[in-house]
């Protein structure tokens, strides 16, 4: 940490409270609020949505991984260490939040494509900016403003649902129907708790620029934040679908911290007017923390579709060649996968490369074989399958890969 | 609001009222066409087929207790590029079928599809091979959460004729629902008939 950094921090903290000074929270002022007021109703809504997310199918159950995270979290808000509970959840999207109960989520899409710890570190730092200056409390009470609306919508559809249940013959149509009615309606409520995270922008640049603070004031690499977000709208630019293109902001799935020009440019200003001297990155204890995740985090990803961003993505994680067999593997999936002009030919420079570093999955090698096949190679196909089922003797496509090798035989060919 | 949201609200407005004109139809024990598929159903399911968002040509879904609970998808020969799970929206695009799929490429199809209905931690296993009428044909087992959490199994049959695909899928919570009727399941699988 730099001599400099506690008074930048102190300096960003005085800066929010000339907007923010009723609002920042104490490090003791964790007791609940009156259940009687809109930040009681707050508390009770984000109780809730903590109670759900630790029965979610998403939730990943690894301490190894929640507590790395939490751990950089201490670090860029250790007077809040006590309140900060995360929650690391496995969905393909960029995106963290925190409660004002500090309940914290940071999805799997985030991790993936923060590329070291100096990044984390900004994030996080910029959550606990929200937690902070309760700007979850200005987003709850405009979503309550909403609410008339979609209380309104809600008696709509179960009015709707009810009245169908009882119009149709059999009590399992009934159910059948009103399953999915309940669904509708967990949907509406869903929408309602996503918007308290809905700010403005002038809250995120304010927790851009106060969680660049707390992340330089722990000693972290000043340029992680500008250099996050520049990465954000750089993959969204190589997507496939011309709306995430051409869209000014990149989005969240909920669409809560647009990353604006404008955002990018004041973080580059903070940065380049720090001094220059050692900082910490903490790159390889990232790569070390995300890397039992890796492969099925980039298998969810391979399922969005989106194959121009995931070969950037791949790009990015490749940038300092780690983990070459995995990460080409992957470049293959998304060529097989993409099917365009050509990809056949990528797909297999892909798999010959994985399958020359340590760490290539067996699947490399069926995939070859496949490939070989399909351009009528068929020792090459061949040599592949049997490299495939000597490295993965007891999968559970080994009856099909040797009757695809028996064809081949009866065939005759070379 | 922001304009996905507002779409979000307008879908769900419309699919608020498409109960009121749905029609669930009985589809009794014995033969029962799928297109020009053929089955014999164990016992009575009801045919939920006007649930199916967007209502995929050549998709019928079967429930015995609701959808919830268990859920028969019966595809009859998926054309090239359709899908088995409509999009919900324009991105992601939702998986197609391919006719030059590969076996394993055939079960990622099914699995993709699978989550695109939103289901989570989808994994397939114990794949073996199946006869399907005359068609040599796969079968596999699902696993799967929902995103509350819930368990669920699965079994699916996929066989590729002329080009296109004819699956049996059933999904149901892995506590008692998915064994209940796991017998009824493989036996329509077996007397599945794929049309010409």
């Amino acid at each position: 940490m730099t001599r400099l950094a506690p008074a930048l921090l102190a300096a960003a903290l005085l800066s929010a409270a000339a907007t923010s000074e009723a609002w920042a929270r104490s490090p003791t002022a964790a007791s609940r609020p009156d259940p009687a007021t809109d930040e009681g109703g707050l508390w009770s809504s984000s109780d809730r949505a903590e109670a759900e997310a630790r029965t979610k199918a998403e939730l990943d159950a690894d301490p190894v991984l929640t507590g790395y995270v939490r751990g950089v979290a201490c670090k860029v808000a250790a007077e809040y260490c006590g309140e900060i509970r995360v929650y690391v959840m496995d969905r393909p999207f960029f995106n963290a939040q925190m409660a004002p109960n500090g309940y914290m989520e940071v999805w799997s899409g985030l991790l993936l494509r923060v590329t070291d710890e100096a990044e984390l570190a900004f994030v996080l730092g910029h959550e606990t900016s929200h937690y902070v200056h309760h700007h979850s409390l200005d987003a709850w009470r405009a979503a309550r403003r909403r609410a008339n609306a979609t209380m309104a919508l809600s008696a709509v559809v179960a009015v709707a649902g009810a009245a169908a249940g009882a119009g149709v013959g059999g009590d399992a149509a009934a159910r059948t129907i009103n399953d999915s009615v309940n669904a509708l309606v967990d949907v509406l409520y869903l929408a309602a708790v996503a918007s308290m995270f809905a700010f403005s922008r002038d809250q995120e640049a304010e927790a851009d620029r106060l969680g660049f603070a707390r992340a330089v004031a722990a000693g972290y690499d000043p340029s992680a934040g500008a250099r996050l977000w520049r990465a954000l709208q750089a993959e969204a630019g190589h997507s496939d679908f011309p709306t995430a293109r051409t869209e000014e902001a990149v989005a969240s799935v909920f669409a809560t911290h647009p990353v604006t020009a404008a955002r990018v440019a004041a973080l580059e200003t903070l940065s380049n007017d720090r001094p220059a001297g050692s900082t910490d990155s903490g790159r390889a204890r990232y790569r070390a923390a995300i890397r039992p995740h890796l492969a099925d985090w980039l298998r969810d990803d391979l399922r969005r579709r989106d194959y121009g961003r995931t070969l950037h993505l791949i790009d990015r994680l490749a940038a300092d060649g780690e983990d070459p067999g995995l990460l080409d593997y992957c470049r293959g999936e998304v060529f097989r996968r993409r099917r365009g002009d050509g990809d056949d030919a990528r797909a297999l420079a892909a798999y010959r490369a994985a399958s020359a570093a340590p760490d290539a999955p067996p699947a490399v090698w069926r995939e070859l074989g496949d490939l070989h096949r399909k351009a009528g190679q068929t020792a090459e196909a061949r040599a592949a399958w049997a490299a495939y089922l000597a490295r993965a003797p007891d999968a559970q496509d080994r009856w099909l890969v040797e009757a695809s090798l028996k064809a081949l035989a009866r065939s005759g060919q070379p | 609001m922001s304009a996905p949201r507002w779409r979000a609200l307008a879908c769900a407005v419309l699919l608020a009222a498409l109960p009121a004109c749905a029609t669930v139809t009985l589809a009794p024990a014995g033969p029962y066409a799928v297109g020009g598929q053929s089955v014999t159903l164990g016992r009575s399911w009801s045919d939920i087929s006007i649930l199916l968002p967007g209502r995929p040509k050549n998709v019928r879904l079967l429930t015995i207790d609701g959808p919830l609970l268990n859920r028969l998808y019966i595809v009859d020969g998926l054309a090239d590029g359709r899908a088995l799970a409509s999009p919900a929206g324009k991105d992601p695009p939702t998986p197609r079928w391919r006719s030059d799929l590969s076996p394993g490429e055939q079960v990622e199809f099914v699995a993709d599809s699978v989550a695109a209905m939103g289901y989570q931690r989808v994994e397939t296993k114990d794949l073996r091979p199946a006869r399907v009428g005359g068609v040599d044909g796969l079968r596999f087992n699902i696993a799967a959460k929902t995103t509350g959490g819930l368990d669920i199994s699965g079994v699916a049959q996929v066989a590729e004729s002329g080009g296109r695909l004819f699956l049996i899928l059933f999904l149901a919570p892995t506590e008692h629902y998915f064994g209940a009727q796991e017998a009824e399941v493989e036996g329509i699988m077996s007397s599945a008939r794929p049309g010409g």
